[in-house]
């Protein structure tokens, strides 16, 4: 994908997140981003590690950056927390000037943000990194043991809070698979 | 006459911005590593002396700068007055440490501030991303050299471990890419030396190009940002039932410090480090070296490495530059006789209103009418993340920067877009622009939402 068309993708999750109630702060983007990426199949290119809150993409994070300094994007700070992120009406026009790219990743971008939406940081970093342990460990193994996997990532989740993000997490790739599959069916 | 022969135990070196360099015998070794020394024939800045004439500083120094800086915001932030017991309960060096662990962490990490260019290619950044193999960079050759058993002889000497210097030195961005794990007390001192916010590497730079470009854009006051510097913790919306995540922050007297460092990059950026005379020299070394180096890249091997530096580059280049028959001759000579290809065109807020990457329209559309060979494209937005840093205000709270300070939030981003070409094309090229400017950023929007069309041929250089 090109560096503006990326930049339509991403400006659009974030609008979606917003749009259902999310902070949208950029650890929410990111992994919304990872989600987007690895389970909706939306080829944004990124590589992610586990970072603090869960897999992080460096890259993406420069992205957001070059997508604030080209005026598509800002910042909505709070005396508490890391800042919100929110689009430019320089955003609206670039979207419009990418309804083939949207047309094909609206509806991933849509799921994504209809399920994470409602979640904050802490949620968030549950279900991305059950991704991770997934991807880590294979799609044949079992929930217990990714969840005991996922505790030994992040020790500050418990096995019952692990065992919860793995089955949401299983959900969330069975609803995925037909939103990538309608795409290749139309595109 | 005892003293005489007696081993001299601490060393000092003269700087024009830190005063006095200060390292004892077994730093001193790792400054006399043919590695290390290797950094005396780097500029600092490339080709900008052919801009500001005064930029002819070079690695050595840098690093050497950054090891100092680097010595003192640990003895800052490891002071047990600056540390709440919040942040003491998270990282276990700070709650059990012993003096020896102590000091073993601190050598460590000026040793780190000092490698953490080692690997520099000749004339710093210019297009190493070309110039390597996949997967090479930079801070992949730091660490090969950090990891050379040239230099694990004197860690070991030292009772240190390579790969702390490395993951120190790197950082975690580029250290998770080589495979590096990081504890979250390592990767509150790798934020020391290549942190956004305050990283040392950074502070250095700004003040010493500065100093020697003869700009006052990149001074702020230092002594105060590091004097005010803490562990703070840092929470997320949402992140309330775990442990919030340590990171460096300031206490709220060093605000306006933080403020000053942070408005004295985006200035530098932008009159110096952008400026398009001196982005176009890197284009023109960038080609000349694409067709000198042997299979166009510089070699890994980091003993062949080691014998090249800027001189060796230079002294080619001047050769090149003579005899037509010479590879790179064409480049080679726009450098020496000062012919770099000129500014046509410049991105500008109405342009990208209509098309966000009017930059590489007119680029494509340029090499359409007048040939590749006669068209260049630089293009750059700045990366990092958002420099959102905790506050530790004088209630004991502690709060988002940026939601203390106007400056931060509205502290503007560098993003530039450059159109160059070739002086002969200069004049009818400038004609052709204006008359077909609007059909050609029109024309653009089109291209550009097309999942077939391929990339721009731009040259998106790395950041400093």
């Amino acid at each position: 994908m090109k560096r503006l068309q990326k930049a339509a993708v991403l400006t659009r999750l974030i609008d979606e997140l917003r749009r259902r109630g999310s902070w949208a702060g950029e650890t929410h983007v990111q992994k919304a981003g990872y989600l987007l990426q690895e389970v909706t199949g939306v080829p944004l290119g990124y590589d992610f590690v586990l970072y603090h809150y869960g897999p992080f993409s460096f890259d993406l994070r420069d992205e957001l950056t070059a997508l604030r300094a080209d005026g598509l994007v800002t910042l909505e700070p709070h005396l508490n927390y890391g800042p919100k992120l929110a689009t430019t009406p320089q955003a609206e026009k670039l979207q419009k000037n990418f309804e083939r790219t949207l047309a094909r990743y609206g509806p991933a971008i849509a799921f994504v943000a209809g399920k994470l939406g409602s979640s904050g940081v802490y949620e968030l970093e549950k279900l991305a990194t059950a991704l991770h342990v997934t991807k880590e460990l294979g799609e044949d193994a079992s929930v217990e043991d990714r969840a005991k996997r996922l505790t030994e990532i992040k020790p500050h989740i418990n096995l019952q809070e692990a065992l919860k993000a793995v089955r949401r997490i299983d959900r969330f790739r069975t609803d995925a698979r037909q939103i990538a599959a309608r795409r290749e069916a139309v595109h | 006459m005892a003293y005489v022969n007696a081993v001299k135990a601490v060393h000092e070196i003269r700087d024009p911005i830190h005063v006095f360099v200060k390292l004892d015998a077994q730093e001193r070794a790792v400054v006399d590593s043919r590695f290390f020394q290797r950094l005396r024939h780097i500029h600092q800045l490339a080709l900008t002396y052919l801009v500001y004439p005064g930029a002819t500083h070079k690695r050595f120094e840098h690093s050497l700068g950054v090891m100092e800086l680097a010595g003192r915001v640990f003895d800052v932030i490891t002071n047990p007055d600056n540390v709440t017991d919040e942040i003491r309960k998270q990282l276990d060096p700070l709650k059990n440490a012993s003096e020896a662990d102590r000091s073993r962490w601190r050598r460590t990490l000026r040793l780190a501030a000092l490698c953490h260019d080692i690997g520099h290619l000749p004339f710093s950044h210019a297009a190493e991303k070309e110039l390597l193999p996949e997967g090479w960079d930079h801070e992949r050759l730091s660490y090969e050299v950090i990891m050379h058993p040239d230099m694990q002889a004197i860690w070991r000497e030292m009772s240190l471990y390579p790969e702390d210097i490395a993951k120190l030195a790197l950082g975690r961005k580029k250290g998770e890419r080589l495979g590096l794990e990081f504890s979250p007390w390592e990767e509150i001192l790798s934020e020391i030396i290549v942190g956004d916010a305050f990283g040392v590497d950074r502070m250095d730079y700004l003040l010493r190009d500065s100093h020697h470009l003869g700009v006052a854009y990149g001074r702020f006051d230092h002594y105060r940002l590091i004097d005010t510097l803490r562990i703070l913790p840092k929470r997320e919306q949402g992140s309330e039932d775990r442990p919030p995540v340590p990171v460096l922050g300031v206490e709220e007297g060093g605000l306006q410090s933080a403020e000053a460092l942070l408005l004295a990059r985006y200035f530098m950026y932008s009159q110096v480090y952008f400026h398009p005379v001196r982005r176009i020299y890197d284009i023109h070394l960038k080609d000349f070296l694409t067709e000198w180096l042997p299979n166009g890249q510089f070699p890994t091997d980091l003993d062949k490495l080691v014998t090249l530096t800027d001189n060796e580059v230079l002294s080619g280049l001047l050769a090149s530059a003579r005899k037509g028959c010479r590879k790179g001759h064409v480049h080679a000579k726009r450098i020496r006789e000062r012919q770099h290809f000129k500014v046509l065109y410049e991105r500008n807020p109405t342009d990208v209103e209509r098309n966000e990457d009017a930059g590489a329209a007119v680029y494509r559309a340029a090499v359409e009418k007048f040939g590749a060979e006669h068209v260049r494209h630089d293009s750059y937005r700045q990366k990092g993340g958002v420099f959102d840093f905790p506050v530790l205000r004088r209630n004991g709270e502690v709060v988002s920067a940026l939601a203390l300070s106007d400056t931060l939030k509205n502290l503007p981003l560098v993003s530039v877009d450059y159109v160059f070409v070739s002086r002969d094309k200069y004049d009818v090229a400038c004609r052709w622009l204006k008359r077909e400017h609007d059909r050609i950023i029109e024309k653009g929007v089109e291209e550009e939402d097309d999942e077939t069309a391929t990339e721009g041929g731009s040259a998106d250089q790395a950041d400093r």
